[in-house]
């Protein structure tokens, strides 16, 4: 069952990376927290009770509900362009992604000779997870693809941690510090509306500093 | 008395944003600078501990004494910046909150003995400094904070994964305490322990401003106000390195020190490349000084990788970088209130308009690039004299290239700023005698330490060397 579910996870990246709506990354990554949320019940023997209960709600309400509920607000807000914008066609997008799940899945099986307390499954998708997050961030040019492109990073972080959450239970819950980070970006691009400082979010606009 | 350092500001932010006053926040933030001094100069000469989680050690009080007194001239400098700024009452007092946040979080971070707090703590001073990045309220300021903030957060994210990784090869002996992390290095899994030091290195070197990943730190260093570009070069970029050179301990102890060192040879030189490329040809001063400062973190860097008398040197090299970046940036403040322009090719004449802030700017100079008798020459030729004695020639000719071609650019853009017959046509008046009296007090210190380093600094700088060798 686990290890179905964090496949499904890593379809999901995979998802992502063709589509080329925002909607779909909006759902994506909702489902992604749903996905979290079942990890972490199905965990519940090793994880102690309040740490339990902080994490599904965390996983539930957080990154389920609110965070995709208030990412459609922003965007109908602000008027965003449907499209995502890649900077590579989606197909090419979908292969890189595919190479990186490969790297992910060979080095989870590598490791395996080393390290016996470790679920593989969760090793390589979390990494695969992490670095594909990283690669949307790259690839993309809308300010808000970037931060989810982040959000799914983070999703990837807090996956990898849940496979040693019996040994090291608050690690799980010092990840959750990252939300901070998303709950800034967005509120920084809801207030930026309202000042009004760019007329369109875009990586473009944030050219002014070079050398 | 690490308590009082940890939860007095909190006190002084409660009346910063209860009064809105100017006095008030000034009053606050020199008190506590001046408590703070003489809280970490007594810790000196007795150790002190607040529950397990924070304690002093003879590693952490070096960077601790940087920090009280760059903080303190910052905010000397401040007194007059604050005075004479025009953003409302609220943003001000906003900032000082800010700053007393971002420097209880450095502190934080200096005195923390657990990896997961330390970690914790670098996140604080990220969020806690975008707001003083972001003080102008400038468009310019404001894409230099994104930057800032999403750049770290990335690297952020990246030394969790590290510290993952870490706490996987640990196996049973579930503790993050680097007291425990170096009695337990031997048993840690070489596999994980291999995979987790880069990332840890690499994500809170993208705080520190290494080679490749250091895209925020010309941006946010030359965007935000300048006590805040001096706090960020001067100290938080320590505190940053700390984390890096704690877990480095670690590799040591676990015997792959090979690993570590070539590791951080590598990155320093990619830092040291990185600054050299942009600073040949800068055309903004604030931002020669940011490359300046990746330079300084890549020396340091290589000469914790070459070891033995390199430990000495990267921790001589600490302290002298953070006085004379601070006062390097403290003065850049002075220049921009005189010309309006971070342009080199609009300041000419500093000598003349200005001759404290010229000769403070050429006295720099003098003291980031190594010149005797400023410290830096001696952290510098120790370091090369390392290299030779370890028969690294080829890193060593290298190393002393790139800083000479780095050497060049800041010269030309220095020189070419204090030097010439212009007169400023609506030359403002100074602010007061504070606004060079940190910087002057810097080069003092500065003097003291690189002609005859006195036997309590010695000591300091030699344990700390020696609480890195193992």
């Amino acid at each position: 069952m686990i290890n179905f579910i964090i496949i499904v996870f890593g379809l999901t990246m995979l998802y992502i990376s063709s589509t080329i709506r925002i909607e779909g990354y909006i759902k994506a990554l909702s489902i992604q927290g749903f996905l979290l949320f079942f990890l972490v019940l199905l965990d519940y023997d090793t994880i102690i009770l309040p740490n339990l209960i902080f994490l599904s709600f965390e996983t539930l309400a957080v990154k389920a509900i609110a965070l995709p509920l208030f990412l459609i607000y922003i965007i109908r807000k602000n008027g965003i362009f449907r499209e995502v914008e890649p900077s590579v066609t989606s197909m090419s997008s979908l292969i890189i992604t595919s190479l990186i799940f490969a790297a992910g899945f060979y080095i989870s099986y590598w490791s395996i000779d080393a390290v016996s307390n470790i679920r593989p499954f969760y090793f390589g998708i979390s990494i695969s997870t992490i670095v594909a997050g990283i690669f949307i961030i790259i690839s993309r040019k809308k300010i808000i693809t970037h931060v989810m492109g982040y959000m799914m990073l983070e999703n990837g972080n807090f996956l990898m941690a849940l496979s040693i959450v019996k040994e090291m239970p608050f690690i799980v819950a010092l990840g959750v510090l990252l939300d901070i980070f998303i709950a800034i970006y967005l509120l920084g691009l809801f207030v930026n509306k309202v000042q009004d400082e760019y007329s369109e979010i875009h990586i473009d606009t944030l050219s002014k500093l070079k050398d | 008395m690490i308590e009082i350092l940890l939860f007095s500001p909190i006190a002084a932010i409660g009346c910063v944003l209860l009064f809105r006053s100017k006095i008030v926040n000034t009053i606050l933030t020199v008190l506590y600078a001046v408590v703070f001094l003489i809280i970490s100069i007594l810790f000196c000469f007795q150790p002190a501990q607040f529950t397990d989680y924070f304690k002093t050690d003879n590693l952490n009080i070096l960077f601790l004494i940087i920090l009280a007194i760059v903080y303190l001239g910052v905010t000397i400098f401040n007194i007059d910046f604050l005075k004479h700024n025009d953003q409302s009452r609220k943003s001000q007092s906003l900032y000082t909150a800010n700053l007393f946040l971002f420097v209880v979080s450095m502190i934080g971070v200096i005195l923390s003995t657990h990896l997961a707090l330390l970690w914790v703590f670098v996140e604080a001073t990220t969020l806690s400094s975008s707001y003083l990045i972001y003080f102008s309220h400038s468009e310019s300021s404001l894409e230099a904070t994104w930057k800032y903030l999403f750049i770290c957060s990335i690297g952020i994210a990246m030394a969790f994964v590290g510290i993952i990784f870490l706490s996987m090869g640990l196996g049973n002996a579930d503790s993050l305490f680097f007291e425990d992390l170096y009695k337990n290095a031997s048993i840690i899994n070489p596999f994980w322990l291999k995979i987790s030091f880069p990332f840890i290195m690499v994500g809170f070197g993208t705080k520190v401003g290494f080679g490749p990943v250091h895209a925020w730190l010309p941006d946010a260093h030359s965007e935000s106000p300048s006590p805040i570009s001096a706090l960020l070069s001067g100290t938080l970029l320590n505190a940053a390195f700390l984390g890096i050179i704690r877990v480095n301990k670690i590799m040591e102890c676990a015997q792959m020190s090979w690993y570590s060192h070539t590791l951080l040879i590598v990155i320093g030189f990619l830092s040291l490349f990185v600054s050299a490329v942009y600073i040949i040809s800068i055309k903004n001063y604030k931002r020669m000084l940011a490359y300046s400062s990746i330079e300084n973190m890549g020396i340091i860097a290589i000469s914790l990788g070459i070891g033995g008398a390199g430990l000495f040197a990267a921790m001589l090299h600490f302290a002298a970088h953070s006085f004379t970046k601070a006062a390097f940036f403290l003065t850049s403040g002075n220049i921009l209130h005189r010309y309006h322009s971070k342009d080199i090719n609009q300041v000419r004449g500093l000598l003349k308009n200005d001759k404290i802030t010229g000769w403070l700017w050429i006295l720099c100079f003098a003291g980031i690039v190594g010149l005797p008798p400023f410290p830096i020459f001696l952290s510098e030729f120790l370091i090369i004299k390392t290299m030779f004695a370890n028969g690294q020639i080829a890193i060593a000719v290298l190393f002393v290239l790139l800083l000479t071609i780095i050497m060049a650019g800041i010269g030309k853009a220095v020189l070419r700023m204090s030097f010439g017959n212009e007169t400023l046509l609506n030359n403002p008046k100074s602010y007061s005698f504070l606004v060079y009296l940190p910087q002057i007090a810097f080069m003092v210190i500065l003097v003291v330490i690189g002609i005859s380093m006195p036997v309590f600094v010695y000591n300091i700088i030699r344990n700390a060397a020696r609480f890195l060798s193992i």
